[in-house]
Parts: C-alpha cells; structure tokens; sequence
C-alpha cells in the first residue's frame, strides 16, 4: 500500500516536470471539417478516426488539446498549426 | 470550371483564364501584405480584391503583433499572455511569414504563365499540400474582411445578384470547393 502510493506520486512527479504544457486548437468558421483532420493526420500522425474526433471536439465545444508535452514541443507544435492556418495556442496543463 | 486532377503522384489544375486572373490577383495582395512586394504585380488598383485586401498595408519595421486583422489571423497569438506571445512571436514569426510568402510564390509563378498569355491552361505538377496551404490562407483572408460567420453562406444566398459583395462571396466560397476536390485527392492514397 505505502510503496503504491509512492509510486503513484513518483509518476505524478515526474508528469509535473515532463509534460505540462498543452496545446489547443480553437474553432474557427472558415477551416473546413476536412482540412482540420487532414492537418491533424498530417502533423501528427493521428489515425483518420483520432482526427475526425478532436476535429469533431474542436468543432463542438470550440477547442481540443491536441498535444502535451514540453514546452519547447508544444511551441513547435503551435508554430506547424499556424503554418497550417489552424487557431492554436499554448498553455500550461490546466489538470495540473 | 476549375479542377485538381491526380495522375499516380502527379497533380495538376485546370483554370479558365478569368479563374487564373482571380487567383494570381488574391496571391499578389496577400503576398504584400505579408511584407513581400519584389514583383510586377497583375491586379488593377480599380480591382474589388486589391481594394479589399489593402485596407491597411503592413510595416513590419518591428516583430510585434500585427495591427492588420488579416495579418493576426495568419500570424496569430501562440499564447493568452500578451508577453509571453510577444516573445514567441520576436522568435518565430519571421519564419512563419516567409514560409507562407515562399508558399504563395510558388502558386504565383505556377499561375504567371496563363496570367501573361491570357488564356486558359492546365498547371502540371503542382506541388498539392502548398497549393492547399495557399488556398487556405487566401481563404483566411477574405473571411476577416467578409467577417465570414457560420451564417454566411444563406446570406450569401440571399444576396442579389447586383449587390458588389456577391462576386467576392461567391470566390470565398470557390477557394472552398477547390479545397475540398484537392483534399479528396489527397485522401485517394
């Protein structure tokens, strides 16, 4: 019981130091439902069902995170959406 | 009627003169916009497009935010936090900009030859993921100065057929179809 608490909060540790940041896609009106999963296969290797549902996500309730990581990765990741045309932004992991 | 066509990996698009003439016209003044004015430019002042799109010319003495809703929506914010996303910005937009200008270029050239000899031709071997770039750029551009909403296309709709906006509308919606019958394409493996 004690050790598999220490290695929850091991793993809580060491998600806080890896991966908190976060990025989001935000729903616009003008990119097309195909073009956003298309973008999302694209640059992130999703498969055509995972794209279609964070598009659909996006399109819905007006964002999606797409990706988590660290900071350096998420900027990355912000600047090939905007080279896209796609909405997004970076944040710090808001589960945290 | 303009279309993509796919033969194995090889894409083409075929446009009628007046098509060609609109696109290469959208290309050249988002291309200035975006700070690039190195070329002879085909449009007329007179143009719809060129008066639309130069509502305010970009001075990108310094990498700040751009004033132009145009430019900030093809340059967006990466954050919330108006410091942080002047810093990333000082960093990385020079390289968005170029990388959309070097996009818009090549599209340029590919239509410059039907433009010059002013007639209608296919454009063989066009590279398709700049080309959907491209046209989702030109599309970003009109929606802000159309105020494009998910409303638009029954107003468009509604709009007679004297009314100065239809025209603009009607390429809007266009620039969308091409896109569509490219990404259809595209998804054909």
């Amino acid at each position: 019981m004690a050790s598999d608490t220490l290695i929850e909060s091991d793993l809580d540790i060491s998600q806080l130091v890896d991966k908190p940041w976060t990025t989001i896609v935000w729903d616009d009106p003008v990119n097309l439902m195909s073009y956003v999963t298309y973008v999302f296969v694209k640059l992130f290797g999703f498969s055509q069902e995972k794209a279609h549902a964070l598009m659909m996500q996006v399109h819905t309730e007006g964002r999606a995170a797409v990706s988590t990581g660290s900071r350096e990765e998420m900027e990355r990741d912000v600047q090939r959406l905007h080279e896209h045309g796609l909405w997004a932004t970076l944040q710090r992991d808001d589960k945290i | 009627m303009s279309a993509f066509s796919r033969d194995g990996g090889i894409y083409s698009l075929a446009l009628s003169v007046d098509e060609a003439h609109i696109l290469i016209n959208l290309v050249e003044q988002l291309l200035e916009l975006l700070g690039e004015g190195d070329f002879n430019h085909h449009y007329d002042e007179s143009d719809p497009f060129a008066q639309l799109m130069s509502q305010l010319k970009a001075a990108p003495e310094e990498v700040t935010a751009p004033e132009d809703p145009v430019l900030l929506r093809l340059l967006p914010n990466a954050y919330a936090d108006p410091e942080a996303a002047a810093d990333f910005r000082r960093y990385t937009e020079p390289t968005l900009r170029g990388k959309k200008k070097r996009i818009l270029a090549e599209v340029r050239s590919g239509l410059e030859v039907l433009v010059d000899e002013d007639h209608a031709g296919v454009i063989e071997d066009l590279n398709p993921e700049n080309w959907l770039l491209a046209i989702n750029d030109l599309r970003l551009a009109l929606s802000i100065r159309l105020e494009i909403t998910p409303e638009s296309f029954d107003l468009f709709e509604t709009l007679s057929d004297d009314d100065p906006q239809k025209p603009i509308y009607a390429v809007y919606f266009w620039l969308g179809w091409m896109q569509e019958n490219l990404l259809t394409l595209l998804a054909g493996g």
